[in-house]
């Protein structure tokens, strides 16, 4: 018993490192976390001016009102870089340069330790989003909830998402052994994730038949589903459902990604060896 | 006038040297021109999402948006396909020990950074913006005369070389910090006011990307003269506020790589 409690403190041990050498990693790079903050404070503006100009004609839109479709929305731009993850350009990146080889050889597992490096890195990046989202909440007219409750619920549903994201990732990722050209598909991945996770449009302004196809893919559960809470489109009520669905996604996706990359893993060939 | 053609014929041979290694992987260089014009596919059907509910956005139809859209998309991929090494001129090239390499080279280390990397991920872009200026004007019913294309072709040029001359300002940052991308990033990703008319802005966003960062001269101030707004004078200034740009962003650039000391030492 002492033996296995050992061998499970040294694992976390191991990847609480990992996490935290990933987010010492993003804190590196101040040059970028001024473009990231430049970005995402024009297409907050951007974005406000258009849904502005866009409600000057009608008091409400897919039952939205303006200031629930400005809060969801900011909150969109705000987080929506957790969603615009390119895993498969890192893959491509790592057979490439037969990195992947070394990763085979690793005592730790690849997947947990990427999918804990992502979470840690995504803490670093919540924190960092703080004076973005005062500057959405005191200029732009981002209009929170007051119940925690709420907030409680947003945060787990966030959490339960994100790990949605990484599993799915993880399954397209694999197609870096197959296909060499990695940054094209991470665009297009980036690209769809946005239009159908609802960063650019609430998913209830879309016709029926968007609606669900955006419901059949993963990229909603870690963003519009998460956000709905706290920009009054979701209660307290709906939680335990949207985190079944959300658990349910969780589990598919992670035997779905164990057993493609076992698959997909072996089609590798490193040069000179 | 004989540099000019021997610059012409080299950036033809560099174009062709780069289609060979393009074309050794084709599947590749399809994906990566499809790629961008999926981007744009998505920003255009949450447009879409949101217009075919409301008349207008603050008076521009969804077409007249489309036009504005489809311009602004025109332009940016001229620097994409022409000029994408600004980009990476931090990375790839100077980080690395290889801009000195241009530097000893019988020919312009500017022109030898373009001419080395053609970036076709930019030609989907470009199809795209061509496919909504076109199919905006006909549901418009905006004639192709022979004037219109004359001023769609000085448009788009202008428009292109107004991104590239951005660009080219910013990354000159690189001989200071080695790396530009950040610097690039903040003033090309004001190209998003641009992609919608500037008239839903407030008069300091308009001033400021009509006169300080002028991607209103991309699209929205050609935009309205083909929909016949009026703009006065702005209407015709895209190719003289592209000049100037260019003439400034080069200046900037000379004075950039006197400074350069290379990343050794």
């Amino acid at each position: 018993m002492t033996a296995l409690w050992r061998s499970f403190r040294r694992s976390v041990d191991i990847y609480a490192a990992l996490g935290a050498m990933a987010a010492k990693a993003r804190l590196a790079y101040n040059w970028w976390v001024w473009a990231d903050f430049v970005m995402t404070i024009v297409s907050m503006i951007v974005f406000v001016y258009f849904w502005r100009a866009v409600y000057a004609g009608t008091a409400s839109l897919g039952g939205l009102a303006l200031t629930q479709t400005i809060t969801y929305i900011l909150l969109a731009r705000i987080l929506a870089p957790l969603i615009e993850t390119r895993m498969i350009f890192s893959f491509g990146y790592m057979i490439r340069t037969g990195q992947v080889a070394v990763e085979m050889t690793r005592p730790v597992d690849p997947q947990l330790r990427i999918s804990v490096e992502s979470l840690a890195e995504a803490g670093v990046f919540l924190v960092q989003r703080l004076p973005i989202f005062l500057i959405a909440w005191g200029f732009f007219g981002l209009a929170l909830p007051a119940d925690p409750a709420l907030w409680v619920v947003f945060l787990v549903s966030l959490l339960l998402g994100l790990g949605v994201i990484l599993l799915f990732d993880w399954c397209f990722a694999c197609l870096a052994f197959y296909v060499t050209e990695t940054w094209g598909l991470s665009v297009v991945r980036i690209a769809v994730a946005a239009f159908f996770g609802g960063t650019l449009v609430p998913l209830a302004m879309m016709p029926d038949w968007l609606q669900s196809l955006a419901v059949a893919m993963p990229f909603a559960q870690g963003l519009a589903v998460p956000i709905s809470f706290l920009s009054g489109m979701a209660s307290l009520a709906d939680a335990p459902r949207v985190w079944l669905v959300q658990l349910a996604w969780i589990v598919g996706l992670l035997v779905a990604s164990r057993l493609i990359f076992s698959v997909a893993v072996r089609k590798v060939t490193v040069q000179g060896g | 006038m004989t540099t000019i053609l021997r610059y012409m014929d080299l950036y033809r041979y560099f174009v062709a040297q780069r289609f060979k290694i393009l074309m050794e992987y084709r599947l590749n260089f399809y994906i990566g021109t499809i790629s961008t014009a999926v981007q744009q596919a998505a920003a255009l059907a949450a447009i879409w999402v949101v217009m075919r509910q409301v008349p207008s956005l603050n008076g521009w139809s969804f077409y007249e948006v489309l036009l504005v859209y489809g311009l602004l998309t025109m332009g940016e991929s001229i620097t994409h396909m022409f000029a994408d090494n600004l980009w990476t001129v931090g990375w790839n090239y100077v980080r690395s020990g290889d801009f000195d390499r241009f530097l000893v080279r019988p020919i312009d280390p500017l022109f030898h950074l373009l001419a080395d990397r053609f970036c076709q991920d930019g030609i989907g872009n470009f199809i795209a913006g061509a496919v909504l200026v076109g199919a905006a004007m006909q549901a418009l019913g905006i004639a192709f005369t022979p004037l219109r294309i004359a001023y769609l072709l000085v448009t788009v040029i202008s428009g292109g070389v107004i991104f590239i001359a951005l660009n080219l300002l910013t990354a000159t940052s690189v001989f200071w910090i080695m790396e530009s991308i950040p610097v690039t990033q903040m003033v090309f990703t004001m190209n998003e006011f641009a992609k919608y008319p500037l008239s839903i802005y407030n008069a300091g966003i308009r001033i400021l990307l009509t006169w300080i960062i002028p991607y209103g001269f991309v699209s929205f101030y050609p935009a309205s003269y083909l929909l016949g707004r009026d703009v006065g004078p702005l209407a015709f200034l895209s190719p003289v506020v592209a000049g100037v740009a260019l003439l400034i962003s080069y200046r900037v650039w000379l004075f950039g790589l006197r400074h350069y000391s290379g990343t050794g030492s």
